[in-house]
């Protein structure tokens, strides 16, 4: 056997052996205390535009691809995720104070008029992830309208 | 760090609750050098652990780290604000809460859970001054009202930048008369204009 074909062969066993290891699934049915919708009001077609953009890395609940069950991708969408939620987290939304809440709003609409949010390589991949005109607007006079209230 | 604010939040629940009865409902403007006097005797009676007041509470430490970071962006040194705003993060974690009273320790719960993001996120962006800069407007707001709470144990200015973020305007908090501006740096040093002097 070449050194090559030694090579892609140790190659695959490490392929099929990390495939036993799978990080923890982001995925919960609970709605905690603590979620967005139990802090203000948040209306259908507001939600809707969350969960389909901003869900998947900043709740506790991720809608998985089937390709996400590959490594080692899955562990790089587990660390995406990790960090998404430690940035801001819309289950956990309630455990921010209130000036914080003010400003994680804030931030939102931010990102969103920059474009920086949702990220470029995500929507990528999730193309009916990416925002249409109409959700930036839904969403930024969701912000600006409930922003003082909190 | 979600344990950090639980923990701080059933801590302040708690004093809340434990201090409520002495039906003491003082607005929140409370001067750090006169704590109230049945607020701080509830407290003692109640919790043995907070018994140690030790009268002035100095907010002298965040705010140097503060005006670092500002001066750091005043020359658009980037790399020096991360270093200061990571030093403020410490600061923070340090802090001495147990001699605040309850509206105090409020107050300041608040604060520095904001504060405290964007610290970290100052000092882990070093090399990208434009989102260093954008959570120093936030954290020049979460200062200014610690400085207001709490008193700045000197002379500050409390200055406003018209230009910043496409004409929104920005404050900043200053030690010195003269506007060093530090949301635009050395490309217009000397826009802005002096709002409120503090203390």
């Amino acid at each position: 056997m070449s050194l090559v074909k030694k090579i892609l062969c140790g190659l695959l066993i490490v392929f099929v052996a990390i495939q036993y290891i799978q990080p923890v699934r982001n995925k919960t049915d609970k709605v905690l205390p603590t979620d967005i919708q139990k802090i203000v009001a948040v209306p259908d077609n507001v939600l809707a535009a969350l969960k389909n953009s901003c869900y998947d890395c900043h709740s506790n609940n991720t809608r998985y691809p089937w390709y996400s069950f590959i490594q080692p991708g899955a562990w790089l969408m587990a660390s995406h995720i990790k960090k998404g939620k430690a940035d801001l987290n819309f289950s956990e939304f309630g455990v921010y104070s209130n000036r914080r809440q003010q400003n994680k709003l804030q931030a939102i609409a931010n990102s969103i008029a920059d474009e920086t949010m949702p990220l470029r390589s995500y929507t990528l991949l999730h193309k009916n992830a990416k925002l249409s005109t109409d959700d930036k607007a839904v969403l930024s006079d969701w912000i600006k309208a409930i922003k003082d209230s909190i | 760090m979600k344990n950090i604010i639980l923990g701080i939040a059933t801590l302040t629940t708690v004093l809340t609750a434990c201090v409520n009865s002495s039906s003491d409902k003082k607005e929140n403007n409370i001067i750090a050098e006169q704590p109230s006097v049945s607020t701080t005797d509830t407290a003692t009676k109640m919790a043995p652990a907070v018994a140690e007041i030790k009268g002035a509470i100095s907010i002298k430490k965040i705010l140097d780290n503060y005006l670092q970071i500002k001066n750091a962006f005043a020359k658009d040194n980037s790399a020096n604000a991360a270093i200061a705003a990571n030093e403020m993060v410490k600061t923070f974690a340090n802090f001495n809460k147990s001699a605040l009273t309850v509206e105090q320790a409020k107050i300041y719960a608040d604060i520095e859970d904001d504060a405290k993001e964007h610290a970290e996120h100052i000092g882990t962006n070093g090399g990208n001054i434009k989102h260093q800069r954008e959570h120093f407007d936030m954290l020049s707001k979460d200062i200014y009202q610690l400085v207001k709470t709490f008193g700045g144990e000197q002379k500050l200015y409390y200055d406003h930048c018209p230009m910043y973020n496409s004409g929104k305007g920005a404050y900043w908090i200053s030690e010195t008369k003269e506007i060093a501006n530090p949301y635009l740096g050395k490309s217009m040093p000397t826009c802005g204009t002096v709002k409120e002097e503090l203390k």
